[in-house]
């Protein structure tokens, strides 16, 4: 085509009176000058993004969710606690502007004279420190909490201690703690608003000494929802007997709802081995050394409520050797099996006076015929592979390693071998303190 | 600075009289007195053995040492590390009855009085002489018998030593390889340090009696010297602290009464037994003391048998007299006020 062209533009400055205009010459020497290339283009416009809206447009779609967009859950970072105050660090009078303004940032009159409105030269420092106290706004930081703050996880509330209760009068809760058991949004439909939010608060408080009690609170927020659960929790108390100030006084056997829970007592030292919920409410009755197995659901204040049911059942030695009229004896491995008797009944039946069905193994009589499943425990898959035989062959020379070490510097004051008197560098290699290698490296 | 307290607590002493207690804790009163105890062995001039084995001599002890059931079971911790569930019975009264049987005779085998029997003498018997052996090797050769049945003190075990001689092994070496091929639980092959001297100061001081004749009667056999030195120190300390309750309702009490008869130092504790009232214990005590040392009493009641023997045989006499007469007395004031009150309501 451009080869077409050209031929046309030479015939047609043949055909010129005008010698001297000679076009298709240009477009030749134009052609053989240049090597073809692409076209460039810098298009630039005079309109953006940020001309578009006014300021406060700009900023009020960066802070802010529709109603409909918080329905879909839309702007989870945008909050109240996360946007930075536009305001702070600016006083009124003061701007980019650099203008003295008298009556507001000046004094009318200076002496004898008067101060006139003027515009001063620009500071430049101005913006930069208040772009680097923006820089430090913004993110809301969670208050750290110590291992020991903790609730059931991470931040959150259930499981947290939140103080005694608010005192009544003249009646303070001394000795009270309260806890925290479930913190949840609920809504409710109403008329005219639609969905309605509020928080609903579960809170079990005690003494730690047998009194203790449990109540919902409900509010806007949490603050107020756990303050109500608190308070209505302390008007709320039941006694709770504890064996020995740190047990139940014997198994048990509840349930509430679709939550049944098999209670054991367990001796001294042994802990909460239980449901978080039973462990947080056994804190603030007491109770120390418990275990418990939740089935069926595991809803939490359910939970909770059949434990509670559980606890105040109790029956103590006494009313259980009355009822069953007979000596109840306890016989434990540190006494060495010696009878101690725990309760005695006022008249104790004779042996013709038992009934051949009767319960009379203590166990079964608290869990009431129940019986507790007991899981089979299967040794780990790795015990059946060849690999875990070669493990114990190579393990057999190391497994004594700790206690021969320790009878080893019982003996002798330090690790040491047969060989160790005969030659006393075979001794286990210690490595020089770090002062002496300070020494070292500086000598 | 620690020799410095040591000359200053010695010059202490000796200002006071070796009766007296000093009282440095609110806890419990320590005598200030070091281990400057002699140990005493049973040498077997005569043999206590056949004297010890003796039934009446036995029941005396058994008396003396007042069981306690409630001390004698009270709660021990055997080194686990997780308590045990306790299990509940329903029993009715015979059963009941049944179960503190049981435990009665367990009580007896829990109260075994370790053997009082005379030290035992070295052993040098020499098999065989082979000089021309020496130089085999450079150490001795232990030869042991282990054939199943042996009891450890008939166990043959000989030594061919590096000079060539076979000879019987020696004590220690018996022990320590009887440990070695029969290991008695918890029995250490080389001896405790917690038995040297300076160790058994310190537990001394602080009073842990139980806990070394404890020890001492797993580590070693009864008629091991070092066992008689240890137990015999432990002794002399309790008697000299009037520590008696420590041992009273376990096995070490009666042979610790043994021990104090035999050496006739029972006067602390014939005076604590009648300061606290306990006339079948003093009766007992003075009986055991006349089998030992072969005392015939002219009286056959028993308390001008206690009477006689402070008299004739005791070394605190006048303190003894005292109390003995102290008790009299007020035994003679509780009988006439419970006559007076049988008399009141008619009985009499």
């Amino acid at each position: 085509m451009a080869s077409q062209l050209l031929n046309v533009t030479r015939t047609l400055s043949k055909l010129s009176l005008n010698t001297k205009c000679r076009l298709g010459n240009t477009l030749i020497k134009l052609e053989q000058e240049l090597a073809p290339q692409p076209l460039f283009s810098n298009p630039s416009r005079n309109t953006n993004f940020f001309n578009k809206l006014p300021a406060h447009d700009l900023w009020k779609g960066i802070t802010s969710v529709s109603n409909a967009g918080k329905k879909r859950g839309r702007g989870k970072t945008v909050s109240k606690k996360n946007i930075k105050d536009l305001n702070r660090g600016q006083i009124i009078g003061v701007g980019k502007a650099n203008i003295v303004w008298p009556g507001l940032t000046a004094p009318i009159i200076r002496g004898k004279e008067i101060v006139e409105q003027q515009q001063l030269p620009e500071d430049p420092e101005r913006q930069k420190k208040l772009d680097a106290l923006r820089d430090q706004m913004g993110t809301h930081r969670y208050a750290k909490l110590s291992p020991i703050e903790r609730g059931w996880s991470g931040a959150k509330m259930p499981g947290r201690s939140i103080g005694p209760p608010d005192p009544i009068g003249e009646e303070i809760f001394t000795g009270f703690d309260s806890k925290v058991i479930e913190l949840k949004t609920v809504f409710n439909m109403k008329g005219n608003f639609g969905r309605k939010r509020r928080v609903s608060a579960t809170v079990v408080t005690g003494n730690q000494n047998g009194v203790a009690g449990f109540a919902n609170g409900k509010g806007q927020e949490p603050k107020t929802a756990l303050r109500k659960a608190k308070n209505r929790s302390g008007q709320k108390l039941m006694h709770i007997k504890i064996f020995r100030n740190h047990t139940v006084y014997h198994n048990f056997f509840t349930q509430f709802g679709a939550t049944k829970i098999f209670v054991q007592q367990k001796p001294e030292g042994y802990g909460l081995v239980c449901h978080r919920a039973i462990k947080t409410i056994c804190e603030v009755v007491g109770i120390k050394d418990l275990h418990a197995k939740v089935e069926g659901s595991t809803s939490v204040t359910h939970v909770m409520k059949a434990f509670f049911l559980g606890l105040i059942r109790q029956k103590s030695h006494e009313e259980i050797a009355e009822s069953k009229g007979l000596h109840l004896v306890e016989f434990c491995k540190e006494n060495g099996y010696f009878p101690t008797v725990l309760a005695s009944p006022a008249k104790c039946r004779s042996p013709d006076e038992i009934k051949n069905d009767e319960i009379l193994d203590f166990t079964q009589y608290c869990y009431d015929g129940r019986v507790v499943l007991k899981k089979k425990k299967h040794p780990p898959f790795y015990t059946k592979h060849k690999s875990y035989e070669i493990y114990l062959k190579k393990q057999e020379k190391l497994r004594n390693k700790e206690e021969v070490k320790m009878n080893l510097i019982a003996q002798y004051g330090e690790i040491r071998s047969f060989l160790t008197e005969k030659y006393p560098e075979c001794r286990p290699y210690k490595e020089p303190k770090k002062e002496q290698a300070e020494e070292d490296s500086n000598t | 600075m620690s020799v410095f307290r040591h000359f200053s607590r010695k010059l202490v002493l000796n200002t006071f009289k070796s009766d007296i207690k000093l009282q440095i804790n609110t806890h419990c009163s320590v005598c200030l007195r070091f281990l400057s105890y002699q140990p005493i062995h049973y040498d077997g001039k005569p043999d206590p053995g056949p004297v010890f084995i003796k039934k009446e001599v036995q029941t005396l002890l058994r008396t003396l040492t007042r069981v306690d059931l409630a001390k004698v079971f009270k709660k021990r911790r055997f080194g686990e590390t997780q308590l045990q569930q306790p299990v509940y019975k329903f029993m009715t009264d015979e059963q009941l009855q049944e179960a503190y049987e049981e435990a009665k005779k367990k009580v007896d085998t829990f109260l075994q009085i370790p053997p009082v029997v005379a030290v035992r003498k070295p052993k040098d018997k020499v098999l065989s002489k082979d000089p021309a052996l020496q130089g085999l090797d450079t150490s001795a050769f232990v030869f042991t018998d282990i054939s199943y049945g042996v009891r450890d003190s008939e166990r043959m075990i000989l030594v061919r030593e590096t000079d060539g001689t076979l000879r019987e092994a020696d004590w220690e070496t018996r022990d320590r390889i009887n440990q070695l091929y029969f290991p008695v639980a918890q029995r250490q092959i080389q001896t405790p340090k917690m038995f040297q001297d300076s160790n058994l100061e310190d537990l001394l001081k602080r009073g842990e009696y139980n806990f070394i004749l404890d020890r001492a009667c797993l580590q070693f056999d009864p008629n091991d010297p070092l066992y008689q030195k240890i137990v015999s120190i432990t002794y002399q300390c309790v008697n000299d602290n009037n520590h008696f309750n420590e041992l009273r309702s376990t096995r070490h009490f009666g042979s610790f009464v043994f021990f104090l008869a035999w050496n006739k130092l029972i006067d602390n504790l014939l005076l604590d037994i009648i300061e606290s009232e306990h006339i079948e214990e003093a009766k007992a005590l003075v009986e055991l003391y006349s089998h030992i040392h072969q005392v015939k009493y002219e009286s056959k009641e028993n308390l001008q048998q206690i009477d006689e023997y402070i008299k004739n045989h005791a070394s605190k006499k006048a303190a003894l007299e005292l109390a003995f007469q102290a008790y009299k007395n007020a035994a003679k004031r509780k009988g006439e006020v419970e006559e007076g009150i049988k008399r009141a309501h008619g009985l009499s």
